[in-house]
């Protein structure tokens, strides 16, 4: 025996460490749903509570009230008894029979106080006992009727918790809407601004054609002039004066000549350019691409890079397979080496409208 | 409170490598739970068992009747294994040699011995507690470092991130580090409690072992004396 005391196995710790741990499981998992029902669940039970002590109290309080109706009648009757012993106990001494009748009588008359205090007593606490049970029982009442108070300002907060909450995710879904609309509204914007920028470019590049007309025309009168006073020049040749003066405005007239040529090559490029540009046939009037065009003095392009782009990355890449397609431009050579320099680099603005 | 945060829904709805890691630390927990259950009770009938013996020890009853009470296998455990061991060295040498400190010097060795395989019973398993003890808490951890990476990683999917959205995961994923604290706090509490419990136990064995040593020291030097005179 003492050896297999000795001995200790696993299989009592094993069962142990198992319930310690369905223990701890069982609270965890009991404690949760408990919280949910439980005001419908007291309620129940606590109306279930009241009916039954109102059933218990009201045989309790007839039994109550049985007895002391009762006594009284056993009393009444155990008085003649009580007093005809008295009287046999009185017999044996006749000369006393009128005292002792007379206080018996008063014994009687005392024991009927006696009982009638008693009784009344007895319907005094009677009264008391029910007066206080009808107490409980409002009391009762009244806590009941605070419990469903209760309970009603609970569902009441719950419904109340409930419209906050929609409150809230209309309040939500509506902030979402202005979002949405803010936004919107913001895109209009952006729209608008490139509108109003477009046609601001439109503008100037009317007034700048206005413009080179205008020069193209003031260079003409200006050649006509020239001719003119060539001619006079030529009228009156001797004069050394008359040859100066000429001198120098050839020289202007030259000056003049060399912008415009600068202004033929700018013309010039664009038109091959336009030549060799396929525009895509979802190209909008709205798109615009600005092209940087870099040219080595022989009219070589070095690179065409998108300085401004369209947002339309096919017609940014039109725009580039154009330029690389004209080049290279060998009107360039004709330039003048002032000019020439001035269109090593320069900038070419590229818009659908400009061809259709 | 709704359903939905009650923590069985929250462990059956978390990913995978947080449930096992959860699985884990119940097995750990449970197999420490077990640990503690045997060790408590081997330790404590352990305890009763050195009592009675020193008692009968103490009694005054003559040791050649002890030895022959006790039971004679391998069974006995404690100060009686302690005692066979040194008492039967010493009836076995008594014959062979006349020299008194060969005797004393071949009973202390048994009852080392002796010693020694007691403390190896006594700690049995006490290890593995310390390893949940100090483990446990960094296992629940990753899980709970798990759950709440793959959290952040599904709120970047969300529009909007309010409190509502993020802490349902953040609950799933705090519930590894529970667990692992659970397992982890019952396996620090008895280990320390059951290894000092080992730990005194084994103080008693060496105390009966010094004081039967002396005994036998006591008798032998009577006889030698005896033999001399």
């Amino acid at each position: 025996m003492a050896k297999r005391e000795r001995r200790v196995g696993y299989g009592w710790p094993v069962l142990l460490a198992i319930g310690v741990h369905i223990a701890t499981l069982m609270l965890t998992i009991i404690k949760w749903p408990e919280s949910e029902p439980d005001p419908t669940s007291s309620s129940v039970v606590q109306a279930a509570l009241v009916r039954a002590e109102t059933a218990t109290d009201q045989p309790q309080q007839t039994e109550d009230s049985a007895p002391p109706a009762s006594q009284p009648e056993e009393e009444d009757a155990q008085e003649p008894e009580e007093s005809a012993p008295a009287e046999s106990s009185e017999e044996p001494a006749p000369d006393s029979d009128a005292e002792v009748t007379d206080s018996a009588v008063e014994e009687a008359k005392a024991e009927a106080q006696r009982l009638q205090e008693e009784a009344q007593r007895a319907a005094e606490k009677r009264r008391q006992a029910e007066a206080e049970a009808e107490k409980r029982r409002q009391a009762e009442a009244e806590a009941e009727k605070r419990r469903q108070a209760e309970a009603e300002a609970e569902k009441r907060r719950q419904a109340e918790a409930a419209a906050e909450k929609k409150r809230q995710a209309e309040a939500e879904r509506k902030r979402q809407e202005e979002a949405e609309a803010e936004k919107k509204r913001q895109a209009e914007a952006a729209a608008e601004k490139k509108r109003q920028a477009e046609a601001e470019a439109e503008r100037k590049r009317q007034a700048e054609a206005a413009a080179e007309k205008k020069r193209q025309a003031e260079a003409e009168a200006e050649r006509k002039r020239q001719q003119a006073l060539a001619e006079r020049a030529a009228q009156a040749n001797n004069s050394s004066l008359d040859s100066m003066i000429s001198d120098e405005e050839q020289s202007i007239a030259n000056a003049k000549q060399a912008s415009e040529a600068a202004n033929g090559f700018k013309n010039l490029v664009r038109r091959y350019v336009e030549q060799s540009w396929n525009v895509p046939s979802n190209a909008s009037s709205e798109l615009r691409a600005i092209v940087r065009i870099q040219l080595l003095p022989t009219g070589e392009l070095v690179s065409a890079t998108i300085t401004q782009s369209s947002g339309n990355s096919a017609f940014d890449h039109s725009v580039i397979s154009a330029v690389e397609k004209a080049a290279p431009f060998r009107e360039m050579r004709e330039l003048d080496a002032s000019v020439r320099g001035r269109f090593r680099e320069f900038n070419l603005d590229f818009n659908p409208e400009d061809i259709r | 409170m709704n359903d939905s945060m009650s923590i069985p829904h929250l462990i059956m709805n978390a990913s995978l490598i947080v449930q096992l890691v959860m699985l884990l630390l119940l097995a750990a927990s449970i197999a420490s739970w077990i640990i503690i259950f045997q060790r408590s009770i081997a330790l404590r009938r352990a305890e009763k068992s050195y009592r009675d013996f020193e008692d009968r020890f103490w009694s005054g009853v003559d040791l050649n009747e002890l030895y022959r009470d006790l039971p004679a296998e391998q069974e006995s455990l404690g100060a009686e294994h302690v005692f066979r061991s040194g008492f039967r060295e010493f009836n076995r040498l008594m014959p062979k040699t006349q020299s008194t400190d060969a005797v004393l010097e071949g009973v202390q060795r048994g009852q080392r011995v002796a010693l020694s395989r007691e403390e190896d019973r006594l700690q049995l398993h006490l290890t593995f507690l310390a390893t949940v003890a100090s483990a446990s808490p960094y296992i629940g951890l990753f899980g709970t470092v798990w759950g709440i990476m793959g959290s952040f990683q599904s709120l970047s999917m969300a529009q909007q991130a309010t409190l509502s959205t993020v802490a349902p995961w953040i609950a799933e994923a705090l519930v590894a580090t529970a667990m692992g604290l659970f397992a982890a706090i019952p396996a620090v509490i008895f280990y320390n409690r059951l290894s000092a419990h080992a730990g005194r136990l084994l103080g008693k064995y060496e105390n009966f072992a010094e004081e039967f040593h002396a005994i036998l020291h006591r008798n032998l030097q009577g006889r030698s004396e005896r033999e001399a005179s």
